[in-house]
């Protein structure tokens, strides 16, 4: 499933960490997150794949595969 | 005359309900007895009573220790007959309490030397456990990113694995996930060496399908699931979860249950109600998270799908102490390191570490290994929106249940599921319901139905039996019902007697007393007088409602408002003789009813 998500991006203490979009209605756990994007505090917009897929260690929220992203304000 | 046999009959109907509820726990052992004397009491006047009872009973009883003096304690042997006997004599008078002097064991504490800090060992009650097996011979797969063995692992007994990720026989762990996963499960202890595991005697498998990143795929899972239950594993622990419904997944499941594998796995941290999968397929148990002060952790996620907690920590900034501490390896350096995790990750290796250790001690169907961890689980009361499944995890409880070899299955709905009755978007939550006090609510209203026709003659009609049910019990079994990824009170309210409805939808631990009195009898009565067919149901419910609120006097007595104690129960005794005595005069003038 292919979608697009703005919010904000989160370091979540589970393991040694993962790193999450926190949007208004959802929490994903980031796959593949690209080193630009692992920076907490920082809103983004991410076009990526939700794999059904996969299973973390984290299990925090869907997985989102991480296409591509811009900063917004 | 009558009415007094009514009321002798409604009481003998009582109190055989009653006689089906189960009882307090069972009180431990011991063979002496405290005798603590009054402060105001003097000496001249103890000694006396000391003499008396020497002379008495033969026994003679002494200071328990010098330090005792001031307190004026005494202990004296003897046995609950004696204990019963000088509670209901004069001694009583001179006394601030008379009781039992239970024995106390001490247990082997290991020499770990982190040992202090892990109090969720302490608090799954596992010392006593060890004293009966350390779970050798007992085989654990841990699907996970890997297992490296860190120093704390090298006393570990380790069989082969498979990396499922990288294809090849070495399973080094590179996120630091599996290690740590594994260290709760069979760290070396009494190695004089870091910390403590709960199987430390149990064989680890490490089957690594998770990456460094932490995540992997389905196909990977359910191929080790497989390559588990091949390679003989007893036990598979999986702290992952996520994605969506897989046929491939149940099968690998099911085909590793059909080969006598206990398969645990987390429930998940996004704090929601519903298990993630795996958790929540048949066959897995489903494992909830708890902080060190026994509450459910905030990031654990609830109801459908938990089939039981265990500590999962949690860790408050950098504040670790509240974490779950093993040794694991830095993902960076690769060194080893001794770190605090928090997650539903770390609770379920807590309940695979049991499993091994019921199974070492002699249950070996998956089954019943699920029915010992389940019944010996310490039960949370008031758990209506299941955070804890059948309880809190305890190992030395789960050791002696599975030593005494009887397990019986009061799950009658687990039974509904295993034999596909129930799918995974279903869930039921038996322990939401304590079926003894339910059956005898509709029995008791029955009988007390039966009764009432023996004397004042009126048809049975189903309008009368869906009052007697309504008014006792509702559709009980529907309180447990869930829907995954779906609000569970429509199902709260549904599985409600007309007495608990004003509680049930926001799950408040006290009945709410304009409810449960004879206020919706009385308004059914009215309502429903003219009515042929449905003047039934309002009789029914007022039995109903009668038992309902009897039996809730003596065993439940809270209301909202009102809380709970002798006010509570009076209230309801009260509405119990007022349904009672309505339903009466409501069958009465006509001598016949429908």
């Amino acid at each position: 499933m292919s979608i697009q998500v703005e919010g904000t991006i989160e370091r979540k203490g589970f393991g040694t960490g993962t790193w999450a979009l926190v949007s208004s209605s959802e929490t994903y756990e980031l796959h593949k997150a690209p080193a630009d994007l692992q920076k907490a505090g920082i809103k983004v917009k991410i076009s990526g794949q939700i794999r059904e897929d996969v299973m973390t260690i984290a299990m925090i929220g869907p997985v989102l595969e991480v296409a591509s992203f811009e900063l917004v304000d | 005359m009558k009415k007094l046999l009514l009321v002798v009959l409604f009481l003998v109907g009582l109190g055989w309900a009653l006689t089906t509820f189960p009882g307090l726990a069972v009180e431990g052992s011991y063979n002496s007895i405290i005798l603590d004397f009054r402060e105001d009491v003097g000496a001249a006047q103890i000694e006396s009573q000391i003499e008396a009872i020497a002379k008495t009973y033969s026994a003679s009883p002494r200071y328990n220790s010098e330090f005792s003096l001031a307190d004026h304690i005494f202990i004296m042997p003897g046995d609950k007959k004696l204990l019963d006997t000088l509670k209901s004599s004069d001694l009583r008078k001179y006394t601030e309490f008379i009781e039992p002097d239970y024995i106390y064991r001490t247990y082997a504490v290991p020499n770990d030397p982190e040992y202090g800090k892990q109090w969720n060992l302490r608090s799954i009650n596992v010392e006593p456990a060890w004293d009966q097996t350390k779970g050798k011979g007992i085989t654990v797969a841990v699907i996970d990113t890997g297992i490296s063995q860190v120093p704390d692992l090298l006393d570990t007994n380790f069989v082969g694995g498979y990396d499922f990720v990288n294809d090849r026989t070495n399973v080094r762990d590179d996120n630091g996930h599996g290690t740590h996963v594994a260290g709760t499960i069979a760290q070396a202890t009494n190695n004089k060496f870091g910390v403590a595991g709960i199987a430390y005697e149990a064989n680890l498998m490490p089957l690594k399908v998770l990456s460094a990143e932490g995540g992997g795929t389905v196909a990977d899972i359910a191929e080790a699931i497989r390559f588990a239950a091949d390679q003989k594993a007893d036990v598979i622990n999986m702290s992952l979860g996520g994605g969506g419904e897989s046929q491939l997944m149940k099968e690998a499941i099911d085909y590793a249950h059909s080969k006598g594998v206990v398969i645990v796995a987390a429930a998940g941290n996004a704090g929601r109600n519903a298990a993630e999968y795996p958790a929540r397929y048949p066959h897995v148990i489903g494992v909830s998270a708890l902080d060190s002060a026994g509450s459910k952790a905030p990031y654990s996620n609830y109801g459908a799908g938990i089939d039981i907690s265990a500590p999962g920590g949690l860790i408050n900034g950098e504040d670790k102490t509240g974490g779950i501490l093993q040794n694991t390896l830095n993902p960076q350096t690769g060194e080893s390191v001794f770190e605090a995790f928090q997650g539903t990750s770390m609770a379920a290796p807590h309940v695979s570490g049991v499993v091994a250790l019921i199974k070492a001690a002699g249950v070996t169907n998956p089954d019943e290994i699920e029915e010992v961890i389940k019944q010996s689980a310490l039960v949370v009361q008031e758990d209506n929106l299941n955070h804890f499944g059948a309880g809190k995890l305890d190992a030395a409880a789960a050791v002696k249940l599975a030593a005494q070899g009887k397990i019986s299955f009061q799950d009658f709905f687990r039974w509904l599921r295993d034999n596909g009755y129930l799918n995974p978007r279903f869930w039921i939550d038996g322990g939401v319901i304590s079926l003894g006090p339910k059956l005898a609510m509709v029995l008791g209203s029955y009988l007390l139905a039966w009764l009432l026709k023996i004397y004042f003659p009126f048809a049975w009609t189903w309008s009368l039996s869906s009052g007697l049910v309504m008014g006792s019990t509702g559709i009980f079994f529907l309180r447990g019902v869930y829907l995954f990824d779906a609000p569970q009170w429509p199902f709260r309210l549904m599985g409600s007697s007309l007495a608990e409805m004003g509680s049930a939808v926001q799950l408040s631990s006290g009945l709410n007393p304009f409810f449960a009195s004879v206020l919706i009898p009385l308004g059914l009565v009215l309502l429903l007088l003219g009515h042929r067919t449905w003047k039934g149901f309002a009789i029914g419910s007022a039995i109903g409602m009668a038992v309902f609120l009897a039996i809730a006097a003596i065993t439940t007595p809270t209301l909202m408002w009102i809380g709970d104690g002798i006010p509570a129960s009076l209230f309801l005794a009260a509405n119990a003789f007022l349904c009672l005595g309505l339903a009466r005069l409501v069958v009465k003038p006509e001598g016949r009813i429908a």
